[in-house]
């Protein structure tokens, strides 16, 4: 049982807190704020409303509360903060701890188990907090004979691949880091490095339960790659765009849902493949070789894994919510002004919360459906597997690309729309 | 459509560096919060269910479905071949998809031919 040092007293932890507080500041205002304003000597400043955004100006507007709208107008509207912040890397990365957190009740009480329940004031909501800890505080083991390099830097990569995927997601109209004429052949470039990395990974560890998942992650992945790849055709050809924002706009009437049914049940299937998911997870299977290709991770490395896996799980809901479920569209429930009879800088967007709220809201529930088989199915062996992607979806995704293909030649939709 | 600025790629750029950035400084604050004991030899070995392990870890291994990815090579590129046609389908004339139902057929034919190669096991 644990016990206070005989020599703990409450004076001494308050003036230990005392001596840290202290030191901040010295170091703050002899280090920190001098270092701020010598690199920013340097960097071409920008315009914030109508004058030069200086660091002086920058502080002083950012106490004033009146006066910080238009800053904070500015910093939003940057390339580095769609990407690091908004559409990008920190949202997917919040989702996808949402998610961690909801896949772990949600699982729980479809078994009649709790879940989480410890760590935190309700329902255990701490305990993702409680699990980052664990993870960053445990000894990562290299099994002798790994290919060390490759074998720390496999999961940083893994990462910035699943970051990089976020960047070309559309959440509201404007929103997104990058808005290319590509998007969807970018998402499927993106896409295709991570049976490349898990390969990379199993060879980089040097064993042989890893080298196995690997090789299924490969021949899974692959497999269903190219139902995947088909699937998404069907929404081309109906909005005439490889853009995903435009996708979204052409879905202005009715959702691609509503014409391509096949289409986005074969998708959804390849995305649980994808993300090797239950019923598809032969590459992590447990029962059979221990975790597959992560069974030498450990620590930090598996955690860094993890939240790639739950970015991409992120990703590909999100660009079913794209594709088939309208994106951003939904009615209008947000007031047009947040208060009444204000005058001033105007920061909120009534459009852009809106089509956020319905994109998350949409997004939560593709996350939950990608969720739901682990509850319920089991695992299917490796040559109904690949039997399943190449004779079954493949066929399945060409009848829905013939099925839209005759409703346009029918005349029956046009690219106005219905006809 | 086409006609694209490089520009527009760099945000995926910076995502790609934000991601480094998330994942470096952990993998670093994990090794010095981290402790590090060396002195078990039995610690280091490549897991085997507590087996001592035995042999190579990267062996020789037999791909049985092997055939699979060699379609996988050809069939991603004609699908996205099937992009490009797909993209611009609603501004080309209507003859010009018989010629496309021409291509997509030669495809099935090929594919139910390698199929039909792929599930013979004994040639590979």
């Amino acid at each position: 049982m644990a016990t206070a040092p005989k020599e703990f007293r409450f004076g001494n932890f308050v003036a230990s807190i005392v001596w840290l507080v202290f030191w901040i500041i010295i170091i703050v205002t002899l280090v920190v704020l001098p270092l701020i304003f010598v690199i920013l000597f340097y960097v071409p400043l920008p315009y914030a409303g109508d004058e030069v955004l200086t660091p002086y100006l920058f502080f002083s507007m950012m106490v004033d509360p009146t006066r910080t709208v238009p800053i904070i107008d500015f910093l939003i509207h940057t390339d580095l903060f769609r990407a690091a912040i908004f559409p990008g890397f920190a949202y997917a990365a919040f989702i996808a701890a949402a998610t961690i957190y909801i896949e772990r009740k949600f699982l729980a009480k479809m078994q009649l188990r709790t879940g989480p329940f410890y760590a935190g004031r309700f329902e255990g909501i701490l305990q993702l907090i409680a699990d980052g800890l664990k993870l960053i505080s445990k000894e990562v083991i290299i099994p002798s004979g790994a290919d060390k390099p490759l074998f720390w830097a496999t999961p940083i990569i893994f990462v910035a691949t699943a970051a990089a995927a976020t960047a070309l997601i559309p959440v509201a109209p404007g929103w997104v880091a990058s808005d290319l004429d590509v998007g969807i052949l970018a998402i499927f470039a993106i896409l295709g490095f991570f049976p490349l990395l898990a390969l990379l990974f199993s060879w980089a560890s040097n064993s042989k339960y890893p080298f196995i998942g690997g090789l299924r992650a490969l021949h899974q992945l692959i497999a269903f790659e190219i139902p995947f790849i088909l699937s998404a055709l069907p929404i081309v050809l109906l909005s005439g765009s490889l853009n995903l924002s435009e996708m979204v706009e052409s879905q202005y009437l009715f959702w691609f849902f509503a014409v391509a049914p096949i289409s986005a049940f074969v998708f959804y299937i390849s995305s649980l493949a994808e993300l090797e998911r239950v019923p598809f997870d032969l590459p992590e299977a447990e029962s059979e070789i221990v975790a597959g290709w992560l069974t030498e991770t450990s620590g930090m490395i598996y955690g860094l894994i993890q939240l790639g896996t739950y970015v991409k799980l992120y990703v590909l809901a999100a660009l079913f919510v794209v594709l088939f479920l309208g994106g951003w569209m939904g009615p209008q429930i947000f007031p047009q002004e947040l208060i009444p009879n204000y005058t001033g800088e105007k920061i909120y967007n009534a459009t852009v919360v809106n089509g956020i709220f319905w994109f998350t809201l949409k997004t939560f529930g593709m996350i939950m459906l990608i969720l739901l088989p682990r509850g319920i199915n089991p695992r299917i062996r490796i040559d109904i597997l690949l039997h399943t992607g190449w004779y079954k979806l493949i066929v399945l995704a060409f009848i829905n690309i013939f099925i839209v293909l005759t409703l346009i030649y029918g005349g029956i939709i046009t690219p106005g729309g219905l006809q | 459509m086409v006609g694209e600025l490089g520009s527009q790629f760099t945000p995926i750029l910076y995502a790609l560096g934000i991601g480094v950035l998330a994942g470096v400084p952990s993998l670093v604050l994990s090794r010095l919060l981290s402790p590090r004991k060396r002195y078990n030899p039995v610690k280091f070995l490549p897991m085997e269910c507590g087996q001592v392990p035995v042999g190579e870890g990267r062996s020789h291994f037999m791909m049985q479905y092997y055939a699979y990815i060699l379609m996988f090579v050809v069939f991603d590129v004609i699908a996205i071949f099937l992009y490009a046609w797909g993209s611009s389908l609603l501004s080309i004339s209507r003859e010009a998809t018989l010629p496309m139902i021409a291509f997509l057929g030669i495809m099935f034919a090929a594919m139910g031919y390698a199929l039909y190669l792929s599930g013979r096991k004994g040639i590979w």
